[in-house]
């Protein structure tokens, strides 16, 4: 169960700091920092630096994005920013546009 | 997993402006501002210093900052609020604490001096409106009817006073000039 949920007609401007799972349907501007999971589903408008553990992207993503853990960006996916994790994966169908910088 | 669409977890620290239509229910702290066209669901371990907007609001947590619903307030045991409370209706349950002015009712515009808390608001009591026209027509039917007793009726008609005709008496018996000084000389 995820512990915060941003509702599908939600908005939130401003910043969400969770030490715990979020899951993003609705839109956040501002930051989005989260000690553990990361879900934006596809619908979601995230306009933040998103910082936290795993992560699932779906929706559109514009920021930095930075994960202690891996970023799984999924078919549909539109991400423009920087993208800093241990492992990342991109889907086909994924939109992505931004410098990947991975433990090498 | 619950039916409201937006979670705000416990471990959860939100310091923004929340805006949309659904349902949301917090167990976290939310600084800021929360309008929303659901019901907001403030649980035991929330801790919320921000005005909330919504069609219906139910607390058993903690608040700072002012409730305005279209339709409900409910404070549940446990709710700590200290701000105004304004809706159609607003319940307050046994341990549901509050510090602030509660409006129910037809809710207006602005502030209105204190009320006494969980009043229902009725319409400002309109006081007993002296109808001004018998009280005019008063003085000119006097003279040409019977000239006492006439003009004590409808005087009475037209004014709440005590005796008939003649203004209400002094409250406080009038001193003579004077009076007051010898008073405060005697002492």
């Amino acid at each position: 169960m995820a512990s915060t949920v941003i509702g599908a007609n939600i908005t939130i401007e401003g910043e969400v700091i969770a030490d715990e799972d979020v899951v993003v349907q609705g839109t956040i501007r501002g930051k989005l920092s989260a000690k553990d999971g990361v879900t934006v589903e596809a619908g979601a408008v995230v306009e933040a630096d998103v910082t936290g553990g795993p992560m699932s992207l779906a929706g559109q993503v514009t920021g930095n994005v930075t994960s202690t853990d891996r970023v799984e960006l999924q078919s549909g996916a539109r991400v423009v920013g920087n993208v800093k994790a241990a492992r990342i994966t991109i889907a086909d169908g994924a939109h992505f546009k931004g410098n990947v910088d991975m433990d090498v | 997993m619950a039916s409201a669409a937006t979670i705000i977890g416990r471990e959860t620290r939100i310091r923004a402006r929340v805006t949309g239509g659904s349902d949301v229910e917090v167990h976290g702290h939310l600084e800021g501002e929360l309008t929303v066209g659901g019901e907001v669901r403030v649980e035991a371990t929330a801790t919320i210093a921000a005005d909330i907007r919504a069609r219906r609001i139910v607390v058993r947590g903690a608040i700072r900052g002012d409730l305005n619903a279209d339709e409900t307030i409910l404070l549940e045991d446990g709710a700590r609020v200290v701000g105004d409370l304004r809706a159609p209706r607003v319940a307050i349950a046994p341990g549901g604490l509050v510090r602030g002015y509660v409006e129910t009712g037809h809710v207006g515009e602005g502030k209105r001096p204190a009320q006494s808390t969980a009043t229902r608001a009725a319409p400002a009591p309109v006081r007993h409106a002296p109808a001004p026209a018998p009280a005019k027509h008063a003085p000119k039917a006097a003279p040409k009817a019977v000239p006492a007793p006439a003009p004590a009726k409808p005087a009475a008609k037209g004014r709440l006073t005590l005796a008939g005709g003649k203004a209400p008496p002094p409250v406080v018996p009038i001193l003579k000039k004077g009076t007051k000084a010898a008073l405060t000389k005697r002492r």
